[in-house]
């Protein structure tokens, strides 16, 4: 590892994370604007994870605290890799990890709407996974290598060689930012059935914590969904920002779907169209 | 520096839990109200929660009885510390024209520590959103003493 390659990573341990809070920030003011209202600060989100930070309660289980600090590390991880032009795939892998640990940090606790919506974390850990491989697996091929590096090196924009990966990446953004449809597993929204699923029972500095490895995911998903038009940074910038908007538009148009469907229609239609651009690359 | 990041970030980010404890429903929606786009408390970083394990502040609305009195007490135990209690509405503060019923116990402070009293019946969005902002001025006013 050069001294290069050494400094971009630690940019990506320290800058993604930063990232994705500013994303949550837009995030939440577009929708305020959205449905008329002014909407909280740009910072809202790095004052809602200082206030968490400095709260003081009794975490639901003691093992709760560990698999928080997995999930961070794991997320932190994926952004390192990604930044230092590591392994695309190696990166997907180890952000799954970080998800399934979140779930296995819901398990121990005692609220069965923690328990429910670890389940359902599961749920849509089996429904947008396959599809985001496949996803990776044609940006590889079309740009003739798995490293982020040679994705990004690619000439000209891979969208006009991947246009059937779109529908898949937007559900994607949309199951990892946690928005209707498929908000099945947190509840981003309030007062629904599953309260807060999944981080029900997360609370005070763990949930802060929690709060910024979903940061940290936020930007590698949208890090990855840029690599469609990889022609330059502010291209890049710009193509996150499309998948972001996308996300908060149909978030605010739209209901929330249940398990069923997002595994039963959802997936496979978007894993099926995925699959469709994957073979007609190797055919091409 | 970080001290006063964290100092500043719980008087910026208010998580309301909204519990109705035997309310008319009158001071509910006016409390819900808050929320539409008319007033939109979200400006002040306020999210309406319904997980007493993210609470900051509790609004009560309504009387407590001698049934649920033992459910607002274990709602205020579940909240992380330093947490704020709002009683809204006439019932809320004093028990209201309940307060002789024989099940009522009277307003809230019968059974948790009230920080603000918001008096009406309904009490106004207005006063609601007051009441917020005074609470942090004491939980502010908390922080500063504890430096």
């Amino acid at each position: 590892m050069n001294l290069n390659t050494f400094s971009l990573a630690l940019a990506g341990l320290v800058l993604a994370p930063l990232l994705g809070g500013v994303v949550a920030g837009v995030d939440r003011v577009v929708t305020a604007r959205l449905q008329s209202r002014l909407g909280p600060p740009l910072l809202q989100p790095f004052y809602d994870v200082g206030k968490l930070w400095s709260k003081v309660i009794a975490p639901a289980s003691h093992w709760q605290g560990l698999f928080v600090r997995w999930a961070l590390a794991a997320s932190l991880a994926s952004d390192v890799l990604l930044a230092a032009g590591g392994d695309v795939l190696m990166c997907f892998f180890v952000q799954a990890a970080s998800a399934s640990f979140v779930a296995l940090g819901a398990f121990c606790g005692s609220s069965p709407y923690s328990k429910l919506g670890a389940q359902r974390e599961l749920f849509q850990l089996l429904a947008y996974e396959p599809v985001f491989m496949v996803a990776i697996l044609c940006l590889a091929k079309a740009a003739g290598g798995f490293d982020a590096l040679s994705i990004m090196a690619a000439q000209g924009p891979l969208l006009f060689k991947l246009p059937l990966l779109v529908p898949g990446l937007v559900f994607v953004v949309l199951v990892k930012l946690r928005k209707s449809p498929f908000d099945i597993a947190a509840s981003h929204h309030m007062h629904q059935e599953v309260v807060r699923g999944v981080y029900t029972d997360y609370a005070g500095r763990d949930f802060a914590l929690l709060e910024i490895a979903h940061w940290a995911d936020v930007t590698v998903v949208l890090w990855i969904c840029s690599f469609l038009w990889a022609t330059g940074p502010v291209q890049m910038l710009v193509t996150g920002l499309v998948f972001l908007f996308a996300a908060v538009v149909i978030d605010n148009i739209s209901a929330r779907l249940t398990w069923r469907t997002m595994l039963g229609r959802v997936a496979p239609i978007t894993l099926i169209l995925a699959t469709a651009n994957l073979v007609w690359l190797y055919l091409e | 520096m970080f001290g006063s990041f964290l100092k500043t970030s719980q008087v910026k980010s208010p998580w309301l839990m909204h519990f109705d404890c035997g309310s008319c429903n009158g001071c509910d929606i006016e409390t819900l109200a808050c929320l539409t786009p008319v007033y939109d408390v979200e400006r002040f970083g306020v999210i309406n929660v319904g997980n007493p394990r993210h609470a900051d502040v509790l609004v009560v609305t309504g009387t407590v009885n001698q049934r649920n009195a033992v459910i607002l007490k274990n709602i205020y135990d579940q909240m992380p510390t330093p947490k704020l209690v709002i009683a809204i509405g006439a019932c809320g503060c004093s028990g209201g024209v309940f307060r002789e019923a024989p099940n009522v116990l009277g307003g809230i402070d019968k059974v948790i520590p009230v920080d603000v009293y918001v008096p009406g019946c309904p009490a106004k969005p207005e006063a609601i959103m007051d009441a917020v902002v005074v609470g942090l001025g004491k939980l502010k006013g908390i922080l500063e003493a504890s430096k």
